[in-house]
């Protein structure tokens, strides 16, 4: 749907940045109607924008008010526990990228391995290989030969 | 669209559809400039607030406008300590959004190169050259003792050449594209002692005399 990537800083631009907002809006509270509606459960946004006088309420006040409510009833150990700043929910998210980063880094890395591994077992010689590469396929190719001796046990005796 | 009736199901939709929507808020907050709180209860009662700059100043300027008969609104003095707090944020959401744009575009040029790592793979298998990339337990017997061998070998020309770039001082970078500096190598530190060690422990765990089966055919 999107053409392009957007960047994640302020649209500088005041005409795309208003188009942007009305997109965005819209997309916004249909996510909450979505939300409320499939997970059965209670919700508000509140916005303040320079593009409206009043703010703008979802689901309306009387809604808003009912949720915000409910929100002060409660203590405010259940209340901060999983309260965010935008500055906190950014700092959650970088965190969660960078351990996916790396999960996905070993497994290439592995992957990786495996493919050079074989090629070298089918003839192709290991010349162009730096210190670093040849380090990790030794590693690699040990973790593989543990595979390799169970396997040739259990075959040696229930062939 | 209606109300999930399966229940982790609906547990499930919540906390994803959740973190996209205050992925959504955040964004919103960050192109346009605009100021957001959401508040949301979860199937299990819990509360999940976002709020740019923080949910309890606006919660409370919403509330000063429109009163509720029961919850007193928090004094003048809390809103302006937290709309200084806003100033010294705002640089730090500039630079967490451009880290986090740069992980995550770090995270899709990954896993494209996964996808890649297993295309080849699979057009590899699927020319039946690399018999020895069935599972290993359907191997037979022969068969594993061969691929053992030719670990061995392999082990070995991976020592001597080890040696033989240690001799001549190469410094030339991954032909995987990998450098020393940038990638994430599986083992971080190399040195020859250590590819010597790995060798000698890998070949005493061959129980098996394996001399009868040279591997001729590949190397």
């Amino acid at each position: 749907m999107t053409r392009k990537k957007v960047k994640l800083a302020f649209i500088t631009n005041d005409s795309a940045r208003k188009a942007t907002y009305k997109k965005r809006k819209r997309g916004l509270l249909k996510k909450m109607d979505e939300l409320t509606t499939l997970c059965d459960v209670k919700a508000c946004a509140i916005l303040y924008t320079p593009y409206e006088a009043r703010p703008v309420v979802w689901p309306g006040p009387s809604g808003a008010r009912e949720v915000i409510a409910s929100f002060k009833r409660l203590p405010e150990m259940e209340k901060v526990k999983k309260m965010v700043s935008q500055e906190e929910f950014l700092r959650q998210r970088v965190a969660k990228a960078h351990e996916q980063l790396k999960r996905q880094q070993k497994e290439n890395r592995e992957k990786e391995m495996a493919h050079v591994m074989y090629q070298c077992l089918s003839g192709k010689g290991l010349q162009s290989m730096s210190l670093l590469d040849l380090s990790d396929l030794g590693w690699f190719g040990e973790c593989q030969g543990h595979g390799v001796n169970p396997a040739l046990w259990s075959n040696a005796f229930f062939p | 669209m209606a109300r999930i009736k399966n229940p982790s199901h609906r547990q499930v939709t919540f906390s994803k559809r959740r973190l996209g929507l205050f992925k959504k808020a955040s964004e919103i907050c960050t192109l346009c400039g605009v100021e957001a709180v959401i508040i949301v209860f979860s199937p299990g009662q819990k509360i999940f607030s976002f709020g740019h700059p923080d949910v309890e100043s606006l919660v409370d300027r919403f509330l000063s406008r429109n009163p509720c008969p029961q919850t007193p609104s928090s004094s003048n003095n809390s809103l302006n300590n937290k709309l200084k707090g806003v100033q010294q944020a705002g640089s730090c959401i500039r630079e967490l959004n451009s880290q986090l744009t740069q992980i995550l575009d770090l995270l899709d040029a990954e896993k494209s190169r996964g996808e890649v790592l297993d295309n080849m793979r699979r057009s590899c298998t699927q020319q039946s050259q690399w018999w020895w990339e069935a599972p290993i337990d359907k191997l037979g017997l022969h068969e594993l003792e061969v691929l053992s061998a030719s670990m061995e070998d392999l082990k070995k020309n991976i020592a001597n050449q080890a040696i033989y770039l240690e001799r001549n001082n190469s410094a030339s970078s991954s032909i995987l594209g990998m450098d020393i500096n940038g990638g994430v190598g599986v083992s971080q530190h190399f040195d020859l002692k250590s590819i010597e060690a790995k060798v000698q422990g890998f070949c005493q765990q061959l129980p098996l005399p394996v001399d009868n089966f040279h591997a001729q055919k590949f190397f």
